[in-house]
């Protein structure tokens, strides 16, 4: 469950990205959160995964509110968020493997169950037989698939990506949504921004229209 | 428990990994780091080797009245007897070394034993000797004892014996604080050397360092691998400052050997004892693991 009340976001004195945003999101569901660039809807993805705090307001994510977190408690928080941003961040002087085993490593899974779970999840997205490809050698779709792969290996319970199809040909594009579809069928919550509407919305349950920081339609029933 | 050993595991692979990916970098500051601490060894080396000389030769405060050389034995005792009634708090004990005594020790030694048996009769004079309690005031009481002392009957000549060694005393006292000073002066170039090449590390990690915190990775686990390659430069560099030391020695001790066999004597320069090394390795290694984890603490705030 994903909860925000009240909550504003602005950087220094500066005007506030995020302005008065209300909604909650119960598990299961798929949002597609849409708008134009700039109008806060990574702001709010990433208010979400806790990697920006909010200015005023409250954030609830599995039941914690995580503005209210302490800093020290906010990774064990990160890693029921798989994170998913436009540039895919990954780790070019490493393998596929070692790009998916990273969030592993970091919870401490012994390596044998590590490289096992992250196969599974490499061919969950279509990149089993590639793992030891460094990402450089990746297409752009294929770089996304994996840090897809890396985001869903310790198994989140939400999932959050921020343009995951931006810079992708259609075809590349309706593939990853294909994978985003699969993980929301087991139980994963998605929330994906995107201003490709015409992509995204046969996909999604409901949408969040974002302009200049603020709500301006709520489309779809919750599940 | 498991769980967290395979996170130190991970954080030594990550840490190897990124000494491997720069070599050129990693040499140049082991090298450095090494030669560094090699110096303050080496200077160890020879404190350690001078202190016990030093050690075997009377430090404490001494005067020796050597009798003029017609008096006997027993005006020897008569003036030992003078000096032990007044019961002077400073005096500390008093000995008679008789002449055939004193001669007899020297002939012990080489370099006089060859000129003593071309003497027909013994020169030496009987001597009695004072030892003083060690006291800050102990120089100014002797010089006046000594002054005292020229009067006496018998009495030829009043000698301060311990002066020299308490200058030498005096400049060993001073080589050891200036061992402290270079040994702080070392621990800085570990110090400035480590947080350095950290703070380089962390700025071109950048990248690692928050896909790692996107993930979940906690600010330890952040920190782990550069604290690892802290530790392993301070053991790596102290492992090869005690090796460099040790291959100085040689050239060192050869050419202190015919040094020391002109006065037929020995000398010979050794690293400090193994137990020494053994907490040096460990102070230089926690020196580094400590540069390391305030660098990477100042470094990776973004």
């Amino acid at each position: 469950m994903i909860e925000f009340h009240h909550v504003f976001k602005s950087y220094g004195r500066g005007r506030n990205i995020l302005a008065d945003i209300n909604f909650r999101i119960e598990p299961g569901e798929f949002i597609l959160v849409s708008g134009p660039s700039g109008a806060g809807k990574s702001t709010l993805l990433k208010l979400i995964g806790g990697l920006e705090p909010a200015s005023r307001g409250a954030v609830h994510v599995n039941g914690h509110r995580i503005d209210r977190l302490p800093r020290r408690a906010l990774p064990y928080l990160r890693r029921a968020v798989g994170v998913i941003l436009q540039d895919s961040h990954l780790l070019f002087d490493r393998s596929a493997m070692d790009n998916v085993l990273l969030p592993l490593a970091v919870m401490g899974l012994a390596p044998r169950v590590a490289r096992t779970r992250a196969r599974a999840a490499l061919e969950k997205v279509g990149l089993l037989g590639m793992e030891q490809l460094n990402p450089i050698e990746m297409s752009g779709g294929e770089q996304q698939r994996l840090a897809i792969a890396r985001a869903i290996v310790n198994r989140p319970a939400i999932l959050i990506a921020d343009e995951p199809t931006a810079n992708l040909d259609h075809d590349s594009g309706q593939r990853i949504m294909t994978v985003f579809r699969d993980f929301n069928q087991v139980g994963v919550t998605l929330l994906i921004a995107s201003h490709d509407h015409s992509l995204m919305a046969p996909y999604a349950t409901r949408t969040l229209h974002i302009e200049a920081g603020r709500f301006t339609d709520i489309r779809g029933v919750p599940s | 428990m498991r769980r967290w050993l395979r996170q130190h595991h991970y954080a030594l692979t990550v840490a190897l990994r990124r000494l491997r990916t720069q070599p050129f970098s990693t040499l140049s500051n082991l090298v450095v780091i090494s030669l560094s601490l090699t110096v303050p060894i080496l200077a160890a080396s020879v404190l350690q080797a001078v202190q016990p000389i030093v050690r075997h030769i009377p430090v404490s405060p001494e005067i020796t009245l050597y009798l003029a050389p017609q008096a006997d034995l027993k005006d020897a005792q008569q003036v030992a007897t003078q000096l032990t009634a007044n019961r002077d708090p400073v005096i500390q004990s008093v000995q008679i070394v008789a002449r055939e005594q004193a001669l007899a020790r020297l002939q012990q030694e080489s370099a006089w034993a060859e000129a003593l048996a071309a003497l027909e009769s013994n020169p030496l004079p009987h001597a009695v000797i004072v030892t003083l309690h060690e006291s800050p005031e102990v120089a100014r009481e002797a010089a006046i004892l000594a002054e005292q002392w020229r009067s006496l009957k018998a009495v030829d000549t009043v000698q301060l014996d311990s002066e020299w060694m308490r200058r030498l005393g005096a400049i060993l006292d001073f080589l050891g604080v200036g061992l402290g000073l270079l040994a702080a002066s070392v621990a800085l170039v570990v110090l400035a050397t480590v947080f350095n090449t950290v703070r380089m590390q962390a700025l071109s990690q950048r990248e690692e360092i928050a896909i790692a915190r996107l993930v979940g990775a906690t600010e330890p686990f952040v920190r782990r691998p550069f604290l690892y390659l802290g530790g392993l430069t301070g053991i790596v560099s102290s492992l090869a400052a005690i090796g460099l030391a040790q291959l100085a020695l040689l050239p060192l001790n050869h050419a202190l050997a015919r040094l020391a066999s002109t006065w037929d004597a020995q000398l010979i320069l050794a690293l400090p004892d193994t137990a020494s090394l053994g907490a040096g390795l460990v102070l230089v290694t926690m020196l580094a693991a400590l540069a390391a984890r305030w660098s990477v603490t100042r470094n990776t705030r973004f």
